[in-house]
């Protein structure tokens, strides 16, 4: 049974993309046969997170005004051989593609793919409607800030009027320090707004930058802990049950180092 | 039954031709379960039109009631209603109207799911939801509000100036809450609430009080 999954956040930066990135790449690593989907055109940047932009041939808008068969688009990565990314034009904008042609083409991939992940844009409008249309999981990608959940609550009431079901959350660069100070919104406050299935809970890593210009997600990293996340995150998604990561505190030794640091 | 009356869409509202031989209550009966049923052609503001003549004076007056009720306005005369003096301010005194209101508010729209950032519910009777009122969302209703979850938006209860009109929540704190023509708004330290409140209006002031659920 293959699934189809849009990412989505209604706030921009919220780190989508990355998700995307990360959770197609996990997704491959376990074997599956993925199939990445950018419909953020005009604004693409999945391919960059991949390492695979000077392998692009043929782009989605070419793909949903029938000139190119989607094969022809779909880009192999260079290290997972089951990971394909299907990229979206840098030259059209979001009007290139509707609702009904990302149907279609979802119903054509379906036979070939055990999961298909769609990279949302952000916003509400034409892109965010076409880049749901097909799908039948959403997951909301969100940051303990006011404004992300807000959005995001908003983003659910959206998904919930276009009869998507199957929604989940994940919250993304948690940082546990600024939590414990009460400076931050905690998972609490979060589930209790949004009140959806959680599936994910990301510390704030500066490795996932570090992975991001080098075009290598964060999950390939065996020392980043938002790359440990993502893997749960992926585990989960696969119907298996895994316990969230303990929030890291900054130990004894950390603090001394830093406290040392300083002087 | 239902052919006692027929509505035909006109550009500027509804109108209403009835069947030979009906009796005025008759129509009135089938007019009134229409209304209820909810039936989409009846939108609010919507002019309906009767032709002259057809029931006698006072009887037009009941109609004129009855639309009036559903937020309609009524007519028998078939051109663009005037609509800036509402007819129904001259036709009644305001203790009937007040009557009236309280009556609509006496009603209650169940809303059984949370709303969420950027809903919109806007009721003439009172509104009991099942869920959250999340932040960012308005709620405004004739009547008064009850929210069986937590309440962080924006609430308007007594929306016609019902003063009498209250808001309850399991936990009650919303950005603004209005009752009638009086305004509050939240502090600017969110404080923690752990017990069911209601919010009314006391020496023209919304207080919020606790209350066992």
């Amino acid at each position: 049974m293959s699934q189809i999954i849009v990412i989505t956040s209604g706030k921009g930066g919220v780190g989508k993309t990355t998700t995307t990135a990360n959770i197609g790449v996990g997704l491959a690593m376990r074997g599956n046969k993925v199939a990445l989907i950018d419909t953020d055109t005009g604004l693409r940047n999945l391919d960059l997170l991949l390492g695979l932009e000077n392998r692009i041939l043929y782009d989605l808008v070419d793909v949903t005004s029938g000139r190119v068969q989607y094969k022809k688009a779909l880009v192999r990565h260079k290290k997972y051989e089951n990971l394909y990314l299907l990229p979206t034009s840098q030259i059209k904008d979001k009007s290139a593609v509707n609702p009904d042609q990302l149907v279609k083409l979802c119903e054509e991939m379906k036979k070939e793919f055990d999961f298909i992940i769609i990279d949302c844009p952000a916003g509400i409008e034409q892109g965010f409607k076409t880049a749901i249309a097909a799908a039948d999981t959403a997951i909301v990608v969100t940051m303990p800030e006011i404004s992300a959940v807000r959005d995001a609550d908003k983003i659910i009431g959206e998904l919930g009027r276009a009869d998507k079901e199957n929604i989940k959350l994940i919250v993304n660069r948690i940082r546990p320090q600024m939590v414990e100070k009460g400076d931050m919104l905690d998972m609490g406050d979060i589930d209790e707004i949004l009140s959806i299935v959680c599936i994910g809970q990301i510390p704030d890593d500066e490795k996932v930058v570090v992975a991001t210009n080098r075009g290598e997600p964060a999950i390939t990293m065996s020392d980043s802990t938002a790359g440990q996340a993502y893997k749960n995150i992926v585990a989960r998604l696969c119907g298996e049950n895994v316990p969230f990561l303990k929030p890291q505190k900054e130990g004894f030794f950390a603090r001394l180092k830093k406290l040392f640091g300083l002087l | 039954m239902s052919d006692i009356v027929s509505i035909k869409g006109l550009k500027y509202g509804l109108q209403l031709t009835f069947a030979k031989g009906a009796s005025f209550d008759d129509v009135q009966a089938n007019l009134l379960d229409k209304l209820q049923s909810g039936n989409s052609f009846f939108i609010r503001g919507t002019t309906v039109f009767v032709p002259k003549g057809h029931f006698a004076e006072e009887q037009n007056e009941t109609l004129r009631k009855m639309f009036h009720r559903h937020g309609m306005l009524f007519s028998t005369e078939l051109k663009r209603p005037n609509l800036a003096p509402p007819s129904r301010d001259s036709a009644k005194s305001p203790s009937q109207k007040f009557k009236e209101s309280v009556e609509e508010a006496q009603k209650m729209m169940v809303i059984n799911h949370t709303i969420r950032g950027g809903q919109e519910i806007k009721a003439n009777c009172s509104v009991l939801i099942c869920g959250n009122v999340n932040p960012g969302a308005q709620v405004i209703a004739g009547g008064s509000i009850d929210i069986r979850g937590t309440c962080r938006g924006f609430v308007h209860a007594g929306a016609f100036g019902d003063k009498t009109a209250c808001v309850v929540a399991d936990r009650l704190m919303p950005a603004q809450i209005r009752i009638a023509d009086i305004i509050a708004r939240a502090p600017d330290e969110p404080e923690k609430v752990n017990q069911a409140e209601r919010a009314m209006i006391r020496d023209n002031q919304i207080i919020f009080e606790p209350v066992a659920r």
